[in-house]
């Protein structure tokens, strides 16, 4: 499953520009430690976190996007740094749990 | 990635001296303290945790007790070392990022150039480096501690809804 894929079946809006990849798994965790100590690389990361410090997070553990949850607002800066390093960052306006739900219905599994 | 231990960055600051020390703490504290002539006030303190490396083939482990943190750089001092390295490794798709070691220790006493080798290794073996790769420097290549603007990457304003501020220079 890629992200482009997961944008089409899950109904997900990108905000920034990126290369689809490959996805493998997920982590839900709004705690930037909680991911760079536990996340995997090509994990979808589900957060409602929307502080630019999740772009080098997300890019340190080389998660495969950011989703923001519960249709929160994306500040325009983490938006431009995400964008100045192809990070993809998805949209949605379910809450974790939806969304996580949606995903297990649709075979999201980590490898 | 081994020992893992959650808890709080605490920076603080004395109003006396103007020091700026940093420490681990499992505590989340706010409290501030005479020590002395010095009186600490905390300046920030943010969730974070900490680790060591261990290797898979022979077991070793290595302490990363001394690593403060990772910060990123915001390109505030276009004169600075890092912010001309991160301009040329983003060329090659290489994200800088700066090791901080616990103030006032590391100034005198370094992360070994080793371990931050062994740092980087980790963070990018668990990557798809064919995408982009990560290099950790030490912190003494910031220019100027004082008006650096970097990020920490670390939780700060976890309670709040709010999108927290950008922050002043923290050092």
């Amino acid at each position: 499953m890629t992200t482009k894929d997961l944008i089409e079946s899950a109904g997900l809006t990108p905000l920034t520009r990126f290369e689809p990849r490959d996805v493998d798994g997920a982590i839900v965790s709004d705690m930037l430690s909680d991911v760079m100590a536990s996340a995997k690389s090509g994990n979808l990361w589900i957060t409602v976190q929307t502080h630019k410090n999740v772009v080098p997070a997300a890019n340190l553990v080389d998660v495969s996007a950011i989703v923001i949850t519960s249709g929160k607002k994306v500040p325009q800066d983490t938006l431009d740094l995400a964008n100045q390093h192809g990070i993809a960052i998805l949209w949605t306006p379910l809450s974790s749990f939806e969304l996580v739900g949606k995903l297990y219905v649709l075979g999201l599994v980590a490898k | 990635m081994t020992n893992i231990q959650f808890g709080f960055t605490v920076f603080e600051k004395c109003s006396h001296c103007q020091t700026v020390r940093t420490y681990f703490s499992t505590q989340d504290t706010w409290d501030e303290y005479r020590e002395g002539p010095c009186l600490w006030t905390i300046v920030e303190n943010a969730q974070t945790f900490k680790f060591d490396l261990q290797c898979t083939s022979c077991n070793h482990v290595e302490s990363f007790a001394d690593l403060l943190g990772l910060l990123y750089c915001t390109g505030c001092l276009p004169d600075c070392q890092v912010e001309m390295m991160r301009k040329e490794y983003a060329t090659k798709k290489t994200w800088i990022l700066v090791a901080f070691g616990f103030l006032p220790e590391a100034k005198s006493q370094p992360i070994p150039e080793r371990k931050l080798r062994m740092l980087t290794d980790h963070f990018n073996q668990r990557r798809d480096t064919s995408r982009s790769t990560i290099k950790i420097v030490w912190f003494d290549q910031i220019k100027n501690l004082s008006l650096c603007r970097g990020e920490f990457i670390h939780d700060v304003g976890m309670l709040s809804l709010e999108t927290p501020e950008e922050r002043k220079p923290l050092f």
